[in-house]
């Protein structure tokens, strides 16, 4: 019987490198901190917001994000962006992380065998 | 009117650097302001709605201090381990230092046991002292992130690998006490001994002429074998080459007490007036050789069982 509690904090570590991965992708259609929040909850990243408003602006001040503020509606919103270099990151990212599936698939072929 | 929100940001925006205080504010209030909209959209109570979402937001300042990028520990998992080690190093002996010296320095001034009490307050305020400081310190470097080069951890840092213990602590600390009460007798004997002259003078039991030399040298090697039982037991086992040790110790102190057993010089020559039994050659021929026969039977017995633990020891 798998205790809930150990599933739980296996699960946090597996996922916590993940949410940079799911942000720099899911920003390359810009958007403020809530809309993304959503838009990564629909996709099937649940971010707990007090983690997700602070990683925006690490990122940014890694210059891996821009921002811009959007006024036009009833409250101003900062947009944030995928900038150039988030983008290269992203790519060595996102290769790091096949590169993780592909050996885990072929460890449990390996064992299966 | 957002009393609750105003309050929550207030809190939060207290400890963020001021320079980018306002545009957290600005952010920090449109997300909150969302995120409540999208639950009354949902059909909530605005204020229930409020609460939840600041519920949810966590505790300010935790939010706060990821703002700032700022480490919630006192002393963090890089400086830990040295930080324990020096307060253990300093703990180990300053207190008891500065106690001591108290305590001296007290009695010296005549307070007899009453030196006790400031030696131990003294201590007491050193420890406090010295954990505050050094815990201090650990805290600003670790909140400094001034990069200090720790040494690189290496092999050749590993403890030795702890002995299996086959010689008990008791039987050390019964050696050790044995020796000592041996080493404390020798002086003792000199000043007072059970044998009185008629004057009421004190008659050693060992002939005073022995101090020249045999007696300090006894002492010497007593004083040695203490040292070997301290490095036995860290040792924690017998070795050939402890055997070997513990047999030249035995010697160096048996043979010669057997000598001057036999030689008839070992004891007091004015023994012999105040005991007629001692003063008679043959009686005192018989003493010396029954004190040199017991010697080496103690000695010879000891290093035959020494022996068989050590082959027991070596080989297993």
């Amino acid at each position: 019987m798998v205790s809930e509690d150990v599933l739980r904090t296996h699960l946090q570590e597996l996922r916590r490198g993940t949410v940079v991965v799911a942000s720099l992708v899911a920003l390359r259609r810009p958007d403020y901190g809530y809309a993304l929040l959503q838009r990564l909850t629909d996709h099937g990243f649940p971010v707990d917001a007090n983690t997700l408003y602070p990683l925006l602006r690490r990122l940014e001040d890694q210059g891996l994000l821009t921002s811009e503020w959007n006024t036009e509606e009833n409250r101003p919103r900062k947009f944030y962006r995928t900038s150039d270099e988030g983008e290269s990151m992203l790519s060595r990212l996102l290769d790091d992380l096949a590169t993780v599936q592909a050996s885990i698939a072929g460890l449990i072929q390996g064992v299966n065998r | 009117m957002n009393t609750l929100t105003n309050r929550y940001l207030a809190a939060t925006l207290r400890s963020v650097p001021a320079q980018r205080r306002d545009e957290i504010a600005t952010e920090l209030r449109a997300s909150i302001d969302d995120m409540i909209e999208g639950r009354t959209d949902g059909g909530a109570d605005p204020a229930t709605a409020e609460r939840e979402v600041l519920t949810e937001l966590g505790n300010p300042d935790v939010l706060a201090a990821r703002y700032a990028d700022r480490r919630l520990q006192l002393i963090g998992p890089t400086y830990y381990l040295l930080w324990l080690r020096l307060l253990k190093l300093l703990l180990s002996f300053i207190p008891a230092l500065v106690g001591t010296i108290v305590t001296v320095v007290e009695a010296a001034e005549g307070k007899g046991f009453g030196a006790i009490g400031p030696g131990i307050v003294a201590a007491i305020q050193v420890a406090v002292q010295i954990a505050f400081w050094l815990t201090l310190t650990f805290a600003i470097i670790e909140r400094t992130q001034t990069a200090v080069d720790l040494p690189e951890w290496t092999v050749d840092q590993l403890p030795d690998a702890p002995a299996h213990r086959r010689i008990p602590l008791a039987d050390t600390i019964a050696s050790v006490v044995m020796l000592v009460l041996t080493i404390g007798y020798l002086p003792f004997q000199h000043y007072n001994s059970w044998v009185h002259e008629t004057d009421g003078g004190n008659i050693p039991i060992l002939d005073p002429a022995l101090w020249s030399f045999w007696l300090p040298a006894l002492i010497v090697v007593l004083v040695a074998s203490v040292i070997f039982e301290v490095v036995k037991y860290r040792i924690g086992r017998w070795t050939w080459a402890l055997f070997g040790t513990k047999l030249l110790l035995d010697l160096a102190f048996t043979v010669p007490v057997a000598w001057l057993a036999l030689s008839d010089r070992l004891l007091n020559p004015a023994l012999a007036e105040r005991l007629s039994w001692v003063a008679e050659a043959d009686n005192r021929h018989s003493l010396g050789l029954a004190i040199a026969v017991g010697a080496v039977a103690i000695v010879v017995w000891d290093l035959v069982d020494t022996a068989r633990k050590t082959r027991q020891q070596t080989t297993s």
